[in-house]
């Protein structure tokens, strides 16, 4: 973009913290404001600081938009249900004695990393401007309820009430994890 | 009047500088800006946040198009967004006749 040093340090400062799409956009607008001090006759130095002033922090900018993108209600959502869905499985394992399964110790492994990851996903992007954290909690949240619906049916098909409540509340959350992964792939990030 | 109150109406005022065709978000600005006459007295950049939070909610819709060699988002209002709009506007309509007949007692505004 042409114009000062200045503007273009302040949209690096933007495209930190927010995707390539907006930053494009807010780069045409910054484009404009510039341009307007310069029509109003001021030198190029000065109209870039105007425009700079005008336009606002970059870091208030970014948690607006923060606010508004739907990666932070979904991460939040999810991390809300989490420990619901955790507890019911929690149970049916635990009644189900699942330490006498016979399954490969990667199968107790992986969902356990996975679940650590996902969590930390979701806390990242339900604080931060990072939305693709909230897109790979989503993911991640569907791909582990799919393994353990999947996985415990194999393990264990004799089900019980417990397993099946638990399975039940996994399909629930898969379903809202792919409702909220949506607005999250097209919310610009 | 209070900046503070203006911007509490900020999605409305944003509808309806959409209502008269699609602008860009700096268009959007400077018509709020000429329309309040200045009173309106938000950093330009949380302009960006607040369209795209109208455009999630399916008020508004956003095209890309590419300007001097910029790429450039305009935005319309959608059918939901011109509902909306309507229901705005309304309603500020019996809330402005109320407040004013209590205020500077006029008549007071049918409930209907």
């Amino acid at each position: 973009m042409p114009g000062p040093g200045l503007i273009a340090r302040y949209l690096d400062a933007l495209a930190g913290q927010l995707p390539g799409p907006v930053v494009e956009e807010l780069a045409d607008g910054l484009e404009e404001t510039y341009r307007r001090y310069l029509g109003l006759g001021l030198a190029p130095e000065a109209a870039a600081h105007a425009a700079v002033a005008e336009f606002g922090a970059p870091e208030l900018i970014a948690a607006e938009f923060a606010r508004a993108h739907p990666a932070r209600r979904a991460a939040r959502r999810l991390l809300a249900v989490g420990p619901v869905v955790g507890l019911c499985w929690a149970v049916a394992l635990v009644t189900g004695r699942a330490w006498t399964w016979s399954v490969p110790v990667a199968a107790d492994i992986v969902p356990a990393l996975a679940l650590v990851t996902i969590v930390a996903l979701l806390a990242v992007a339900a604080r931060t401007t990072r939305y693709r954290a909230g897109a790979a909690g989503c993911i991640g949240t569907a791909a582990l309820d799919a393994f353990m619906i999947i996985g415990v049916l194999a393990a264990d098909p004799a089900a019980r009430w417990a397993v099946a409540v638990a399975m039940v509340a996994s399909a629930a959350r898969l379903g809202l994890s792919a409702r909220l992964l949506r607005p999250v792939l097209a919310g610009g990030g | 009047m209070r900046a503070e109150e203006l911007k509490g109406h900020l999605d409305a005022l944003l509808l309806a500088a959409l209502e008269g065709g699609p602008r860009h978000g700096y268009a959007v600005i400077e018509a709020l800006r000429a329309d309040t006459g200045g009173r309106l007295d938000l950093p330009t950049g949380t302009i960006y946040p607040a369209l795209r939070r109208l455009e999630q909610a399916g008020l508004i819709a956003g095209t890309w198009s590419v300007v001097a060699g910029r790429r450039r988002r305009c935005y319309r209002l959608t059918a939901a967004g011109q509902r909306a709009l309507a229901g705005r506007r309304a309603a500020w309509r019996e809330f402005a006749a109320t407040v004013s007949a209590v205020l500077e007692g006029g008549p007071c505004p049918d409930p209907a």
